[in-house]
């Protein structure tokens, strides 16, 4: 297990997470939506630096999550 | 200038280590570097007739501006259902109509505007619409031509301006005459919850959005550029 720290808006939670939880993990993680109301579309940054789905999220680390731009339909 | 330094090292070997300094000509591309996602906040920049003061965040490549307005214009085909005026954005047949949507004290509006100087042009890099909650939240209205982070589908306008005044004026009377239409529209469901007119005799008065807590009826957003928006 883990500590991970996620931030959306001005709203934050910090929680314990499986090892080998993923940024995409995260961002398909239900329980993590309900608690700080992100949607389906959005990006996972460290430091500013987005971060890719399938990279596994250090113990510790404080993710940034952000809306992402959609295409107009 | 040659500075030369003679070191005693551990295992008592005896060093010369020559050094030279010379100041570089390079402090503004240093400082810039170094400052490049600094910004500063400055309020009450600009009054924009018929809206509002527009505050300034300004940055080393742009500058945001936020006008806190309290009405949206709402150009788009109007259904009456029940005695309520509500919007039918996808509808080819119903009514259009200009109404105009004043936003209660707890929905807070922000217009967001960027602009970048380029060739002494000032140009406009985009428009945002957020509504913020009273816990500083962002939220996306249930509007259509709004995308997912908030920019809004503006279509096409003039982009280059001599001033940042005239910018961001071209940029709220574009706002102000834009249709409604279906783009990036998802359910009109929560559009019609939210944007609601009552006819009285001259005109149509803003009802009350029907949901206790407005946020639900929108999408939370969190964006780079809200954190440069000024309330």
């Amino acid at each position: 297990m883990k500590k991970i720290t996620v931030e959306y808006g001005v709203d934050s939670i910090t929680k314990q997470v499986e090892s080998g939880f993923t940024f995409g993990d995260l961002q398909e993680c239900d329980s993590f939506k309900a608690a700080l109301g992100f949607g389906d579309n959005t990006k996972a940054l460290v430091n500013g630096i987005e971060q890719n789905r399938s990279t596994v999220i250090p113990d510790g680390a404080t993710v940034r999550l952000e809306t992402a731009a959609n295409t107009k339909a | 200038m040659d500075k030369i330094e003679i070191i005693i090292r551990d295992n008592g070997t005896l060093t010369e280590r020559t050094i030279r300094e010379r100041d570089l000509k390079a402090e503004g591309e240093v400082l810039d570097e170094l400052t490049a996602d600094v910004t500063r906040s400055q309020r009450n920049v600009l009054a924009i007739p018929g809206w509002g003061v527009a505050h300034a965040n300004v940055g080393l490549e742009d500058i945001i501006w936020s006008v806190a307005i309290n009405r949206i214009p709402l150009k788009a085909r109007f259904k009456l259902v029940n005695s309520v005026l509500v919007p039918m954005f996808a509808s080819m047949t119903e009514l259009e109509m200009p109404m105009v949507w004043t936003a209660p004290p707890e929905v807070r509006l922000v217009f967001v505007v960027r602009t970048t100087v380029e060739d002494g042009c000032v140009l406009v890099g985009g428009n945002w619409l957020f509504a913020y909650s009273k816990d500083h939240n962002g939220y996306r209205l249930p509007l259509p031509n709004l995308h997912d982070e908030c920019t809004i589908c503006t279509g096409q306008f003039e982009d280059s301006y001599d001033t940042a005044g005239q910018a961001l004026v071209a940029s709220l009377e574009q706002f102000n005459r834009s249709k409604w239409n279906a783009d990036l529209m998802r359910t009109v469901a929560q559009s019609q919850q939210f944007f609601r007119f009552h006819p009285t005799n001259e005109t149509f008065e803003t009802l009350p959005i029907t949901a206790s807590d407005w946020t639900t009826l929108c999408d939370k957003v969190s964006t780079a550029i809200m954190d440069r928006v000024l309330l």
